[in-house]
């Protein structure tokens, strides 16, 4: 099975600008708690709701004022929407990540691919994953 | 297997008059993304790292101000200590949830089994739990 047959297509997206206070509303009024990061038509990152709690609150820098780009992560995980789900969970597990964006042919961003995703497809592929992923308890 | 034998048993917690940012600040620090909140050994709540996210910070409240009990959730799903982990998956299944709070029969707060503990045991437990809690992508 391919990854963009169970994909989360993906519709919202913020810009570096964008401050954590919009972010966090977004993510709250979406029900996600990842948002990816574009510029210029380009995915420069991704920002999850721990990212604006964890790092941003915890260190005292004020919601309204601070840029996601002073908090998102830049390093991100992708894989193919035509790939096969199994590669997929296999770039899961070597990064220990429990999420992948999706990138389309010409290079855009298609969507996510999170092991939630997975697990009703084949619960052998999701639990490597869970396995394999960095704990947060 | 019994749940004692799966969870994480070392239980950092924080108090309702704490601060957001305090709890956030501890989060960061001990690498979680959910803290119980305890009075007297006795669990009352529990927070999150996307409660911060989703109750303080988008809807404008200062996290050095807010305290926990004022966002926290006040009904945590708990199991004992001694039951079987396939029981406890059901437990989650049933509520949506990929996390319980594990008390022992003195109702003492004794650690936490999160759906990745399950995939250390079962990888179909773990996916079914994934499966009916795919809410939060």
């Amino acid at each position: 099975m391919k990854v963009k047959e169970i994909m989360t297509p993906e519709v919202e997206t913020v810009t570096p600008t964008t401050t954590l206070r919009v972010v966090a509303r977004e993510m709250k009024d979406k029900g996600v708690g990842a948002l990816p990061v574009v510029e210029d038509g380009k995915l420069i990152g991704i920002i999850t709701d721990r990212d604006v709690s964890v790092y941003a609150i915890a260190m005292g820098h004020d919601p309204q004022s601070t840029e996601v780009q002073k908090v998102m992560t830049r390093e991100v995980y992708s894989c193919s929407a035509d790939q096969d789900i199994s590669e997929a969970a296999k770039i899961m597990e070597q990064h220990k990540v429990r999420r992948l964006t999706v990138m389309s042919s010409n290079e855009t961003l298609a969507g996510f691919l999170s092991v939630a995703d997975i697990a009703p497809i084949s619960g052998e592929l999701a639990g490597a994953v869970l396995k394999a992923a960095t704990p947060i308890h | 297997m019994k749940v004692s034998n799966l969870m994480s048993s070392k239980v950092e917690f924080t108090t309702p008059t704490s601060t957001t940012k305090e709890a956030a600040r501890q989060m960061h620090d001990e690498h979680v993304g959910a803290l119980p909140v305890v009075v007297d050994e006795q669990l009352v709540g529990i927070i999150t790292d996307r409660d911060i996210c989703c109750k303080v910070t988008a809807t404008g409240r200062d996290a050095g101000w807010t305290k926990v009990e004022e966002v926290m959730t006040k009904d945590v799903v708990t199991c004992l200590d001694d039951l079987d982990t396939s029981d406890a998956a059901n437990i989650m299944i049933d509520h949506n949830i990929r996390r319980l709070a594990v008390l022992n029969h003195q109702s003492a707060l004794v650690g936490f089994l999160s759906v990745d503990d399950l995939a250390r045991c079962s990888y179909e437990l773990a996916s079914s739990v994934l499966e009916a809690s795919r809410t939060v992508h």
